[in-house]
């Protein structure tokens, strides 16, 4: 039987290496021009023309082209003074050259920073998971941990980023990191319509740049959170394989894609330019484009894989299988919350934005509230406070502050922290006795449920102190107010919220449904659940022949 | 009064345990044990070397119960931990001189 066991599972792997060297191959093909000039070594990132004030008043006044513009006389002149300044002093522009080039850098070394932090959230959510589950599956599920950074790092590289980023320039060049302008191009769409990416597979032409690259870091590591969050629902009965093939699935075109629409200047962050809705589909740092992608998307894998053996009873009743170790949950938690501070902050993907500071304290506000939350219901539910539910109550509060944490104040952040605490509390027990999803970490409910909230929040809090000509619309005035940010619907303007409303709905279904079609059709080939004997066994020996814990006593016998 | 030890495995232990309860004996007595039997054996790769395992989890319920109540525990544990596979465990049934109960000081099997 183990003999057998053996054959699937390399038979299976080989597949996945054609696979993945099919999709290399045709990306290769893919045209690559780059009509702009990379600059991988840097040395041309950061300018006079980066010189900008706190105000985001450039240093040069650029000359103005539009002769019928009613203000043209006055920007001549303006243009005029600078040109006559500058002659006179040449040594400030050489100045205001450096001034750009050090505000890049600085932007640069806060970006790389914060992604960082994220990276180490893979950390956390390791322990966070592994925790959660029994002893018997600890050392699998730390492999699947493992192997996703490894194998949805690979997919992104190969072509994920270019779906997502291919054509930022267009429309969302990130102005704090130099603006990458050689990813100028859609795959599919153009202008304001665009639904994916074309250019910087495999980080090549368009993509060896020194800018690019930085974005490039932050964002593989962001897909690899969304790529972790199904981990949680899959564990204790998925295969190897099988799991390998949900990782390049998420990372070469599930997580692009909707990343695209929102942040790679695709179709969903224009609608405020080519619809009139509010400032376009905003998600600051990913509620919707992270955590209600990987939610949905282990909801669907959870649906196709079914539940654990024995989690429900014949009468359809749910079993508990506590925590093994509840340590690593809190452990875990704690640096997932760490590495939040760079997820939200760092989202700014500038240093020089200085609402990193309240971004910084709402992040903060959120979780503690959600937590706080988690841990009084469940007291007045069940009578004792869970910790692993004071854990999920305090993620839920950081991911629905996710998308709204630099439009909103404190003080919503601590409702919207709350709000999460609730839906967190209620999506667990919903999951489990209503829908009879088997999800071991809560992962649909915090990261799936309060993504969705998360992204709909801003819609409600945004108070319009931040984000003036977000996504294009309302840079001179929004809502008849000069510097009026992105604002939601108890600040005065319902298109926003209907906007989040829609969207993130669309996201909860796209995730849900991509993945659900593809792995419904990859399960009928190949099965993605373990045998049934290895399930009651525990994974760890016959998936990788080794025990997480072996001085339990309970293991094959040391060295021989 | 007799002791009865049943080495079962470990996936088999809540069946077991709950199919003994059903049975109203007093009580019993539940550990993690290592041991092998005749035939079964478990190979293993770890980090390129083939590792044979010697000794296998299992786990161990010790009841006692009154004489006439032995041939019900047997019975409900063979029933309940067969699989029919080789590896299913033994039961060992042997004589209890005396027992007490810690708190009343009381002898016997209640």
């Amino acid at each position: 039987m183990r003999d057998n066991y053996q054959t699937r599972v390399s038979r299976t792997g080989r597949f996945a290496v054609w696979g993945l060297l099919a999709v290399m191959f045709l990306c290769v093909l893919a045209p690559a021009a780059a009509a702009q000039q990379a600059d991988p070594a840097g040395i041309a990132l950061g300018d006079k023309s980066n010189a900008v004030d706190a105000g985001g008043n450039a240093f040069v006044v650029a000359e103005p082209t539009d002769k019928a513009d009613p203000d043209y006389a006055a920007k001549k002149k303006a243009f005029d003074d600078y040109q006559a300044q500058a002659a006179k002093e040449p040594l400030a522009v050489k100045l205001a050259d450096s001034v750009g080039h050090v505000r890049i850098a600085t932007n640069v070394g806060w970006t790389l920073n914060t992604g960082y932090l994220v990276l180490f959230m893979q950390a956390g959510f390791a322990l966070l998971t592994c925790g959660l589950v029994r002893k018997k599956n600890a050392a699998h599920l730390m492999m699947l941990n493992f192997a996703a950074y490894v194998f949805a790092f690979l997919a992104y590289y190969v072509c994920g980023y270019a779906f997502q980023f291919g054509a930022v320039a267009i429309n969302a060049a990130p102005a704090g990191l130099g603006g990458t302008p050689t990813l100028n191009q859609f795959l599919i769409g153009s202008g304001q319509w665009g639904f994916l990416g074309g250019k910087g597979f495999f980080l090549s032409g368009p993509g060896y740049d020194a800018g690019s690259n930085v974005l490039t870091l932050f964002q593989v590591v962001f897909m690899e959170t969304a790529g972790y969050i199904i981990v949680g629902s899959i564990c204790e009965r998925i295969n190897f394989w099988g799991f390998l093939l949900c990782e390049i699935f998420v990372g070469a075109l599930l997580y692009p894609i909707f990343g695209c629409w929102v942040w790679g200047g695709g179709w969903m962050s224009q609608l405020g330019s080519t619809m009139g809705m509010g400032h376009g589909y905003v998600d600051f740092a990913g509620s919707s484009v992270v955590h209600a992608v990987g939610g949905f998307c282990a909801m669907a894998l959870a649906v196709v894989l079914g539940p654990r053996l024995g989690k429900y009873d014949k009468d359809g009743k749910p079993r508990a299988f506590p925590a093994h170790n509840i340590v690593f949950v809190v452990t875990g938690t704690f640096i997932l919350l760490f590495g939040w501070m760079g997820f939200n902050p760092g989202s700014t993907l500038a240093a020089t934005d200085l609402r990193i500071g309240v971004i910084a304290i709402n992040t903060n506000l959120a979780a503690v509230a959600g937590a706080a939350t988690a841990i009084v219901l469940w007291y007045f539910m069940f009578g004792k406070p869970d910790i692993s539910m004071g854990c999920n109550g305090m993620l839920a509060g950081l991911v629905a502050i996710t998308a709204p944490c630099a439009f909103v104040g404190p003080n919503a952040s601590v409702i919207i922290g709350i709000i999460a605490g609730v839906i967190v509390c209620l999506g667990v027990l919903f999951n489990e006795r209503v829908l009879k999803v088997d999800d071991p970490c809560g992962a649909v409910s915090v990261h799936g449920y309060c993504g969705w909230f998360g992204a709909v929040a801003l819609g409600i809090f945004a108070d319009g102190t931040y984000g003036a000509g977000w996504n294009g619309v309302g840079a001179a005035t929004y809502l008849g107010k000069a510097g009026q940010g992105v604002t939601g619907l108890l600040h005065g303007d319902t298109s926003q919220f209907m906007l989040q409303l829609g969207g993130a709905t669309l996201c909860a279904v796209y995730a849900f449904a991509f993945t659900f079609v593809v792995f419904k059709i990859v399960n009928a080939i190949r099965p993605l659940r373990v045998s049934k004997e290895a399930e009651i066994e525990g994974l760890d020996v016959p998936e990788f022949g080794m025990l997480a814990y072996p001085e339990t006593g309970d293991e094959v016998s040391a060295a021989v | 009064m007799k002791l009865i030890k049943c080495v079962v495995r470990e996936e088999k232990i809540d069946e077991t345990t709950d199919a003994l309860r059903a049975l109203d004996i007093s009580g019993l007595t539940v550990s993690r044990v290592c041991g092998h039997g005749t035939c079964e054996r478990q190979t293993v790769v770890y980090r390129g070397v083939r590792l044979e395992s010697r000794l296998l989890p299992k786990m161990m319920i010790d009841v006692v119960a009154p004489d006439d109540q032995v041939d019900d525990v047997v019975r409900v544990v063979t029933e309940t931990a067969r699989t029919g596979e080789a590896g299913d465990g033994r039961i060992f049934v042997m004589t209890i001189d005396e027992a007490y109960t810690i708190r009343t000081r009381q002898g016997g099997v209640a």
